[in-house]
């Protein structure tokens, strides 16, 4: 097959097409991983290097607004007080609202800023039509639960106050929608939705509770996206088998990262789902990719394109992201892995593909 | 006649202000407060883990199972007599450096307080040497690590390291817990216990000390 460019090979993967070879790329790939492997090289320069299929914008990082309180605590621009570590993203400690009162007079950011969308004009200048440039964007229910409501209130009031998780989200999806529809003007190809749903044991709240209040949210930015024709991913971490309908059918085109510490088989998942969604993962970056030997990454790497790669459908990724406890030697192998084993037809190197959809 | 039946249900249910009305109507009919716990609060709240376990009950319903105990727990406290009170054991619990996340840990605490259990909580983003001063400078029987991130997970197998570079690895048992925690894991780092959820968290727990 032509070599096709990033752009176009995870676009076809994402319709469940082969492309020429298993896409990659990341959501985050922390500075310290990048600068040991490309000394002071740019984000854009690192990705280049690596040959990656996709670059992503990521909000909180790009296009949010922050208020320096001290050296480790900022306020964001939902008025939640975030606390950075050890990572370059932080996380939040101290809602904005307090108590329901404050909705009344609560001035939500103003997506329309033009400054926003300077990073991903940058990106659009540099790769459009070579690499996919790809949105991100927080889930409605993260925002609504972490710099909003604070999660503690956000879940007690599922039960106590749903009105008030409504109103909520309804602020929240209001900017994300204006948000979403602004980066595709600007040039984004792909939307990237990342927050969890689930812990390792099971989703965060029950199916009845996801299809009330979490994943009609997602279905409303789902369905921004593909009304202007770009895809939309899903990420979410744990244990999603009892909700992994809800999120297909909500619309994702695309599902990360098939948890494999939460006991997920991406093997399984293309059994069960992987000719109605595309999945995304799921090398370990829990353990494999900090403490694996080279060897060890290569053979997971190929073990995820054996269970999940025919007829396309397979993003090849990291677990999570690659933080800065990944060693860099091993991201390294698992992206030459990926370009080694993943060369479509896999049945040349492969004899025992799992079939998507073979499990109904 | 007060139904501590229904003291337990009504927390079970997560109805806050129901549990508090039948604890003080429990009291005011002269049933001891140590009865009430035993009785009411503390097989509410276990009937709600156990539901959680199953998969019955999700992070909301338990929360609010969660705060009617600690509700009506707050009535008895000022009644019950220092050897009602005796702890199960003292625990000691934070999240791991470079995780903020505290959910879980506050719904673990929440669970051994309605098992009475002593529980002193470092806070969130606790770097190992602040584990160690702590676990060196206190008597406890179980030190908990929560790790609410992927990435935040090396930081428990550091304090872990930290303890036994430090010659206190043998003062405390330690158990892990989080989102994205295994039992695997766990064993892999050399933790004593696991808890996938905060219920199974009291259980380990209590096993860990011999008080199951």
């Amino acid at each position: 097959m032509q070599k096709l460019t990033g752009l176009e090979r995870l676009l076809k993967t994402i319709k469940l097409q082969e492309p020429d070879v298993v896409p990659h790329f990341e959501a985050l790939i922390d500075k310290k991983v990048r600068d040991a492997i490309l000394p002071h090289a740019s984000y854009e320069d690192f990705v280049e290097y690596m040959d990656l299929d996709g670059i992503v914008v990521f909000d909180k990082t790009s296009t949010w607004s922050y208020e320096t309180l001290s050296q480790n605590t900022k306020r964001d621009q939902w008025g939640g007080i975030v606390r950075f570590t050890t990572e370059e993203t932080g996380h939040p400690m101290i809602p904005a609202i307090k108590a329901e009162k404050d909705l009344d007079s609560y001035v939500p950011p103003d997506p329309d800023e033009d400054w926003r969308y300077e990073r991903l004009e940058q990106l659009v200048k540099r790769f459009k039509g070579q690499r996919a440039i790809i949105a991100h964007v927080t889930d409605v229910f993260d925002v609504a639960k972490e710099s909003l409501l604070g999660d503690v209130a956000y879940f007690r009031a599922m039960i106590r106050n749903p009105e008030l998780v409504q109103r909520v989200n309804e602020l929240v999806v209001d900017y994300h929608l204006r948000f979403i529809r602004n980066c595709i003007d600007v040039g984004a190809d792909v939307v990237l939705v990342t927050g969890d749903w689930a812990t390792a044991k099971a989703p965060m709240v029950s199916p009845a509770f996801t299809k009330r209040f979490i994943s009609p949210y997602f279905q409303r930015i789902v369905e921004c996206a593909h009304d202007r024709g770009v895809p939309c991913l899903k990420h979410t971490d744990g244990n999603i088998w009892p909700i992994f309908h809800i999120i297909i059918e909500a619309g994702a085109d695309g599902i990360h990262p098939i948890d494999p510490t939460a006991g997920m088989d991406i093997g399984e998942a293309k059994a069960k789902f992987g000719d109605r969604v595309c999945l995304m993962g799921n090398v370990n970056c829990a353990t494999t990719l900090c403490s694996g030997t080279v060897e060890e990454v290569r053979q997971e790497t190929r073990e995820v394109i054996r269970k999940a790669g025919k007829r396309g459908g397979l993003i090849c990724m990291s677990s999570n992201s690659v933080h800065s406890g990944v060693r860099p030697e091993d991201y390294v192998a698992m992206v030459k892995a990926i370009r080694e084993y993943g060369k479509y037809p896999l049945e040349d190197h492969f004899n025992n593909l799992v079939v998507p959809g073979s499990i109904k | 006649m007060v139904s501590l039946d229904k003291l337990s249900k009504s927390i079970i249910e997560g109805a806050s202000d129901k549990a508090s009305a039948l604890t003080k109507a429990a009291l005011g009919a002269g049933i001891p407060a140590k009865e009430i716990l035993d009785n009411g609060l503390i097989p509410g709240i276990r009937k709600a883990g156990d539901l959680f376990e199953k998969g019955e009950y999700f992070l909301p319903e338990l929360l609010v199972a969660g705060d009617a105990m600690l509700g009506a727990l707050e009535l008895l406290e000022p009644v019950l007599s220092k050897s009602d009170t005796l702890p199960t054991g003292k625990f000691l619990i934070g999240t791991v450096q470079g995780d903020v996340h505290d959910i879980g840990k506050n719904i673990v605490i929440m669970m051994l307080k309605g098992n009475r259990w002593e529980v002193t909580d470092l806070g969130v983003d606790v770097p190992p040497e602040d584990f160690c001063t702590a676990v060196e400078q206190g008597e406890f029987d179980i030190l908990g690590l929560s790790a609410l991130l992927t990435m935040t997970m090396p930081s428990a197998a550091k304090t872990i390291d930290a303890l036994k570079a430090a010659g206190l690895r043998d003062k405390v048992k330690v158990m892990v817990g989080g989102a994205p925690v295994t039992q695997d894991w766990a064993a892999k780092i050399g933790a004593d216990g696991y808890g996938p959820d905060a219920p199974t968290a009291v259980k380990v727990a209590a096993a860990l000390v011999g008080r199951c």
